[in-house]
């Protein structure tokens, strides 16, 4: 191979002609360290190992005296701490201070040996087991099992036994019985990982799967790895304790705190309490202090827990709405702002000044793409916002009251009573563990107070009304045996028990095959007529608005856009956003060459762009869109976001001949 | 040249074995992929389309080599790589690549562009890390419409439409022939789907690559292909001319597909909902690991007949030049071109005078 590669340099860091965008997203090892270093338990056990192994490399710069050293005249056995001995003395007047400082080393030592006995065995052994899968997967797997139930002690006795006694020949024992434990972790994330679309990634792309193992499997393993060794690196230091104390260990004069215990334990009775504290308390602090650093590392590397707790913020001092309600409105949004706070104290705006009205009997239909806040709005106004966010501004009428400061008790009276709500994962919404018809009768028991018996009779009902096959068969199934589209079904079924008077369907044909899709949007709009409800459909799908709205609400960057009736939205686009968005489509461009495209990416809420959000993506953006954000003016019966929406007429989108052979 | 197609994949079969268990009978296997057959040319496009479960990703690892065949052969070049051996594996890999669904599980996170793409020149070329193989995929990314700043991008430092585009270019890192794109736009909104759409046709431009493009979004699959093959449950029920097949399927699946399109256009749409609701039956797909001994649209095909429920009809040619698996054109009636829904109404219309 004739390449050049400098030795030294793994790879030298390209010029960038201009300074590279600071990425939004902090890393993730300064996330980790950050918090770590947040977290008082696991500072105070960082400081602790920190003090062992200074005591460890270097035990004669804390040390004070000489820890094997006797006192000959037999004057201070058994002391308590003392200005000269600072943790007392033992029964050969040695420094109790001293040998807890050299015991380190012990511990250390015992650590190292049976810690990579331990990983270079198992790891191995689990890496390959869980890659290779199937029989000898099983094989494996048999044998570790049979291994991992025989207790520890005994194993490292064993090696004791064919060997000699010694502390390393004891951890040689803790070593091979401690890697049943990394042979089962690493073998677990093995299988999880090889599934993960990037280890298919690496195969199509030709690496060897020693290198797939290396480089892609052992990063990923990694975090468990250490949370794991933390705990165990606990557990050795007590076994290797253990055997000291039983005699099978170190040495009886080495300054280990197993045979400092040992020593003590037959004689504290006569000589005091003391003489097992110092020894003792280094043992209790550094098994605790793995066990909490094992937790706090498991701790900094999970997902931020407040950003997925399903806690509501409680509603303080929203600001009011500047402009009135509509009267005649079933459901009313005016100005709501929503708030989340971001890292180092920034706040970052989800919402901003969203407004919108729903009339009984309408659908209106809210699009946006991912980010656009569509979903946050229907969360909002449901005193739904999830914590850390909150509602700082705005009103909300539902049904000819101001629901915008209830309370969560008043609020469970009306979700799922007065607002019934469709989600996208019709099955992830079901619990697996209770029969469907149990499911669909709870509402129906909680809101209206029904028997358990009337509750199956209407919930077999809603299932006929929703066109279940069979319904009343279909109520004693699990969710399983439902396939997506019947989950969805009852989805609906469900949102329909107590008689909403409106109902939300955030993306509810989304995860369903198209042939599926059409039935449950015909679904949702004949249950409408029927019942005169109000209906909103979010969805990032301009062919499902146009098949189910009757107005348009269009989302872009955490603002309403646009609003309009469908068929303006669709033939007469007011927002360059609504334009451009029906040009990116494919059913709206016939033949070949490139799709008209929106340029650049979705901005995110932690930097929205001045002024008009879309205005960096817009082909019509002048200086003066740029240099604040457009009021929501209103035109004839619509409203659009867009300082040149008089200047600009959109005509009707490209195709809009019938597709399809035969219509 | 020869008149062997460059990529093809005949009477390809694959089955998932079900796990015996000691004391219970061995479940069936499920037959994902039921003789499929199909083939693709240089600088042009096959698409695949099918919903959940039609075996259109299994077409995909099948010939990926990351699942098992049962039977039949795919070929490159006139080359058999039905199962490439351990020796020959990294020739084949250059030569056919892929970009994955996912954006965000494709890549790994523990590693910056510099390396997810490099890694694959270092394999193939022999190129290390260093300035010279940096060079390499800043060459990449320009042709995937990426700064250079994004050599040293960890994958949780870009948006879905940019990771796709490093899949992008990690594929082509080795100059491939072929690059199957298994959903590879699915996931993307809408603005961002049309960007990656255009860097796939770009690069097909520029260097002739073929693509399988597999998606179960009709409209982009039919934007990007030349041909496509419509699957149903492991089968391959039509296949042809993209133009053709859409502007007048003759397969009942293919016609539902497209009937249930919905139109960003409330005019259009309001029209087309009559046609998809043509098609409305609340019977729901047989499982693949029980598939009925006849045609397994049988039971949500608006029109049946006895020979249906009885055997699997065989591939005809249909008045597009493509192939159709369906008994209306052998045993039935003999369409004769005639789509399913005009047959339907024009059967409507007669069995009302009668």
């Amino acid at each position: 191979m004739t390449t050049e590669t400098s030795p030294t340099v793994e790879a030298p860091a390209p010029l960038a002609p201009e300074a590279p965008i600071e990425p939004a997203v902090d890393s993730p090892r300064r996330r980790f360290w950050r918090r770590m270093l947040r977290n008082p338990l696991a500072v105070f056990s960082m400081l602790w190992f920190l003090v062992l192994l200074v005591a460890w490399v270097a035990p004669d710069l804390i040390a004070t005296h000489d820890p094997f050293k006797q006192d000959v005249t037999l004057q201070r056995l058994f002391e308590t701490p003392s200005a000269d001995h600072w943790l007392g003395t033992d029964q050969f007047g040695r420094d109790h201070y001293s040998r807890v400082i050299y015991g380190a080393g012990f511990a250390f030592r015992s650590i190292l040996i049976a810690m990579s006995i331990a990983v270079g065995v198992g790891v191995p052994i689990g890496l390959f087991s869980g890659w290779k899968g199937g029989r000898f997967d099983r094989a494996v797997m048999w044998v570790n099992d049979v291994l991992f139930s025989l207790p520890i002690v005994l194993l490292a006795m064993a090696v004791i036994i064919v060997l000699t006694p010694s502390l390393t020949n004891a951890m040689i024992g803790v070593g091979i019985a401690m890697s049943t434990r990394f042979v089962r972790l690493t073998r677990a994330v093995t299988l999880a990982e090889k599934e993960e679309l990037y280890v298919d990634a690496a195969r199509i792309t030709g690496i060897s799967t020693p290198r797939i193992l290396g480089r892609y499997i052992v990063p990923n393993l990694l975090p468990s790895l250490v949370i794991q060794a933390a705990i165990i690196s606990g557990a050795i230091i007590l076994i290797g304790a253990t055997l000291s104390f039983l005699g099978i260990g170190a040495n009886l004069d080495d300054p280990d705190w197993g045979v400092m215990l040992n020593r003590s334990q037959s004689i504290f009775r006569q000589e005091g309490v003391w003489q097992i504290v110092p020894a003792g308390m280094a043992l209790v602090l550094t098994v605790l202090s793995f066990n909490l650093l094992g937790d706090a590392i498991r701790d900094a590397l999970g997902r931020d827990a407040s950003n997925n707790a399903l806690t509501v913020t409680k509603r303080v001092s929203v600001a009011a709405a500047q402009t009135e309600h509509s009267p005649d409105a079933l459901l009313s949004i005016r100005d709501m702002d929503v708030e989340f706070p971001g890292q180092a104290g920034q706040i970052s705006e989800i919402l901003n000044g969203v407004s919108l009205d729903l009339r009984a009997g309408e659908t209106l239909g809210v699009v946006g793409e991912s980010g656009s806040g569509k979903s946050m709005t229907m969360l909002s106004a449901l005193g739904l916002t999830p914590a850390p966010g909150r509602m700082t501004r705005g009103s909300v009428r539902f049904d000819g009251r101001d629901v915008t400061n209830l309370s969560e008790a008043e609020w469970a009276k009306i979700r799922g009573k007065e607002i019934g709500v469709i989600f996208q994962e019709p099955i992830a919404v079901l619990n697996p563990a209770i029969k469907v018809g149990a499911q669909i009768a709870e509402p129906l028991r909680i809101h209206m107070g029904m028997s358990k018996a009337d509750a199956r009779e209407r919930a077999a009902e809603l299932l006929a009304e929703v066109r279940v096959p069979d319904p009343v068969r279909r109520l004693d199934q699990y969710p399983h045996e439902f396939s997506g589209g019947m989950a969805q079904r009852v989805g609906i079924a469900m949102a329909l028990a107590c008689e909403p008077k409106l109902l939300i369907a955030d993306e509810p044909s989304t995860a369903l095959d198209v042939t599926v899709q059409g039935q449950i949007l015909d679904l949702i709009s004949e249950v409408q007529e029927r019942r005169q409800m109000g209906v909103i459909l979010i969805t990032h799908d301009l062919g499902v608005i146009a098949e189910a709205a009757d107005r348009v609400l269009v989302m872009y960057g955490g603002q309403v856009v646009e609003t309009a009736s469908a068929h303006d939205v669709f033939l007469h686009p007011r927002h360059p956003y609504s334009h451009a968005l029906l040009e990116t489509m494919p059913q709206n461009h016939d033949g070949g060459g490139d799709l008209p495209v929106i340029d650049g990416m979705v901005p995110s809420a932690t930097a929205w762009p001045s002024g008009c959000r879309f205005a960096p993506r817009c082909g019509f953006a002048t200086d003066a869109c740029v240099s604040a954000i457009p009021p929501l003016e209103r035109v004839d019966n619509d409203l659009v976001r867009c300082v040149r929406h008089s200047e600009i007429t959109f005509g009707q989108p490209v195709a809009d001949q019938p597709v399809g052979g035969t219509a | 040249m020869s008149d062997k197609p460059f990529f093809s994949v005949d009477d390809l079969h694959v089955h998932f074995a079900g796990r015996s268990r000691l004391f219970r009978p061995t479940p069936p296997p499920v037959k994902a992929v039921n003789g499929i057959s199909f083939s693709i040319e240089p600088h042009r496009t096959f698409g695949l389309v099918g919903e959940s479960g039609s075996g259109k990703s299994t077409v995909a690892r099948a010939i990926l080599q990351l699942v098992d065949i049962q039977s039949g052969t795919i070929t490159l070049d006139g080359e058999d790589v039905t199962k490439v051996s351990s020796g020959d594996e990294l020739t084949f890999r250059s030569r056919v690549q892929a970009v994955l669904q996912d954006p965000f599980s494709s890549l790994n996170q523990v590693h910056q562009t510099r390396t997810i793409v490099g890694d694959a020149i270092t394999r193939h070329f022999g190129i290390n890390a260093g300035a010279d193989r940096d060079e390499e995929v800043m060459t990449l990314l320009d042709e995937v419409g990426l700064s250079r700043e994004f050599l040293d991008r960890y994958p949780y430092e870009m948006s879905g439409g940019q990771r796709q585009r490093i899949s992008i270019a990690r594929a082509l890192a080795v100059k491939p022939e072929l690059i199957i794109a298994d959903e590879a736009t699915s996931a993307l909104d809408v603005s961002i789907q049309s960007q990656v759409i255009n860097v796939l046709k770009r690069v097909q431009a520029d260097t002739g690559v073929a693509y399988l493009f597999i998606a179960h979004d009709l409209e982009v699959v039919k934007h990007m292909s030349d041909e496509v093959g419509v699957m149903y449950l492991g089968y391959l029920v039509e296949k042809g001319d993209a133009e053709k097949i859409y502007n007048g399927p003759t397969h009942p699946y293919t016609e539902m597909l497209i009937a249930s399109i919905p139109m960003p256009n409330p005019v259009v749409q309001a029209e087309r909902r009559s046609l998809r609701q043509s098609f409305d039956n609340d019977a729901e797909p047989p499982s693949p690991a029980s598939l009925p001994p006849g045609c397994p649209f049988e039971n949500r095909c608006p029109v049946t007949m006895d020979i249906c429920r009885e055997e699997m009809p065989a591939p005809t040619i249909g008045h597009h030049g493509g192939e159709v698996r369906c008994h209306l054109h052998t045993s039935g009636p003999e369409l004769g071109g005639e789509s399913v829904v005009q047959f339907i109404e024009s059967t409507a219309r007669r069995s009302s005078t009668v």
